[in-house]
């Protein structure tokens, strides 16, 4: 599982199921704190699509933390004011990071569950599609009716 | 004219800050930030946008703290992230990637992808509606909870865009891929001219009514272009900062939601023969603000003598914190000032009698 999965699962997930993994962890580990966890900013470099450039659309808040079991360095960062949260996903890295976590199967379960809501709201909105019944034969339809018109 | 430092009215002051209390106090019922954040969802969309600062938690606790004053909330926003550092910059956003939620264009009505309306109060028939007077807030949520359960999943798909297959004809101008780093309007005063980024970035943050009021004068007749909207998508897009002990990773940190538009216009070479593209992009669902800014966007590209064609005038003055402050200014004793012009009107009355 590489970084950006794993990280995707853990911001999605409830605070106190990976206060729990985190838990669970520190019972058999020793960790230690390398970076207070604390708020901060992330910038968002958007790239527009008209002229291909970059431009910054605003900021978010994100807590975050670093951390240290037996050895190896973990992170963790969150959008939105949870240093807690930031500070367990730390442990968790760390954990992976030094191949101890055990809890691999209860990521996968969330990330399905997580995937399943995602996939029944995208239902939802997809419901909301337009079916056009044409009462003109004049109007474009679409890039190529553009092009004959 | 010289400013002159007065003191007083500092008991006055405390006084009309705990009379605040009493204005927002109300009545013993209560509307929690929980109630503000996912119920005045467009509203906390709104100051997020406006604040330049994407935290829905943050923007409903800051109305709930200034009675629903979105230039008060703003204030609070931008306030309070600067007391913050900022430790990342995300990876790059493409919108291709765009989880979309709602997706139309006045161009086309058959796009790759189709139209998807989403939620839209573009339908409705604004008659108040009475009987949500006495909703029932839990059931509600439990209808719509049991609703989304019912669903069969549907896989997500990116959307094509729209103004890609104008880019195929070349009916549309395709530009190479630019990697320059972007003006930062936050950390740097405008220079004119601007930067594209710098535009775009100031757009974003501006206030919602001035630029759509700008866009509204040059649609009728301040201004050279009548947009057709391309395209108008509003979903949610993923943000990822770098791996700090791994250079080829990233780590997921959320997801924000985002209103994106672009605009066609005409010609802007001399023969006609293509479109031009103005380009809009809001944080939240606010559909007028972004359209609005990819009428700006077109029109500072076209120049000219209108207002909404001058650069200087349309980036100065539309963000909600220096406009609302420069205006409350007023309200703050000119006292000598006020005095000095009263001495000259006086005078000159003086001198017309004599």
């Amino acid at each position: 599982m590489d970084k950006k999965q794993l990280f995707t699962i853990l911001a999605k997930a409830d605070r106190e199921i990976v206060a729990s993994l985190s838990d669970d962890i520190q019972k058999n580990h020793n960790v230690t704190v390398v970076k207070e966890p604390a708020k901060t900013l992330a910038m968002i470099k958007l790239r527009e699509p008209v002229k291909q450039s970059l431009f910054y659309m605003g900021e978010v808040i994100v807590s975050e933390a670093v951390v240290e079991l037996d050895g190896a360095k973990g992170m963790g960062v969150t959008m939105g004011d949870d240093t807690e949260k930031a500070l367990h996903m730390a442990v968790i890295d760390a954990a992976i990071n030094h191949h101890v976590f055990t809890g691999m199967d209860i990521l996968l379960k969330l990330e399905q569950e997580q995937k399943d809501f995602i996939m029944r709201e995208n239902a939802m909105h997809l419901k909301t599609m337009v079916n056009f019944n044409s009462m003109d034969g004049e109007v474009p339809s679409d890039v190529n009716a553009f092009k004959k018109v | 004219m010289a400013y002159v430092a007065v003191s007083g009215g500092k008991e006055a002051i405390e006084e009309s800050i705990r009379l605040l209390d009493y204005y927002r106090s109300g009545t013993e019922k209560d509307i929690e930030t929980e109630a503000i954040e996912n119920k005045m969802s467009l509203l906390v969309d709104r100051v997020m946008s406006e604040a330049g600062l994407y935290s829905r938690t943050y923007a409903a606790l800051a109305l709930k703290q200034c009675e629903g004053s979105v230039e008060e909330a703003v204030f609070l926003l931008r306030a309070y992230r600067s007391t913050l550092t900022r430790n990342y910059y995300t990876k790059t956003v493409d919108t291709d990637d765009m989880r979309v939620v709602r997706r139309i264009s006045a161009a086309f009505k058959d796009i790759l992808g189709g139209q998807i309306l989403g939620a839209t109060y573009d339908y409705t028939h604004r008659l108040i509606n009475f009987d949500i007077n006495h909703e029932d807030p839990a059931r509600l949520h439990k209808e719509a909870q049991s609703r989304l359960a019912e669903e069969q999943p549907q896989e997500v798909a990116a959307c094509p865009r729209v103004s890609d297959e104008l880019k195929k004809e070349g009916l549309i101008d395709t530009f190479p891929t630019n990697d320059t780093q972007p003006y930062d309007v936050t950390t740097n005063m405008l220079e004119f001219p601007c930067d594209r980024s710098a535009r775009l970035q100031t757009l974003s943050r501006a206030d919602t009514g001035f630029i759509s009021g700008l866009a509204y004068s040059a649609l009728r007749g301040f201004g050279q272009i009548h947009p057709t909207v391309g395209e108008l998508r509003c979903g949610y897009v993923e943000l990822c900062v770098p791996y700090l002990f791994d250079e080829k990773e990233t780590i997921y940190i959320g997801e924000v939601l985002m209103t994106e538009v672009e605009c066609f216009n005409e010609a802007d070479d001399q023969d006609k023969l293509k479109l031009a593209v103005g380009y809009g992009a809001v944080f939240g669902r606010n559909e007028n603000k972004a359209i609005a800014m990819a009428v700006i966007d077109r029109e500072l590209d076209n120049g000219g003598d209108y207002p909404t064609q001058n650069e200087e005038f349309v980036l100065m003055h539309g963000d909600s914190l220096e406009m609302n402050g420069f205006i409350s200014h007023l309200k703050l004793p000119h006292y000598v000032t006020f005095q000095s012009k009263l001495d000259a009107v006086r005078k000159t009355r003086r001198a017309d009698h004599e």
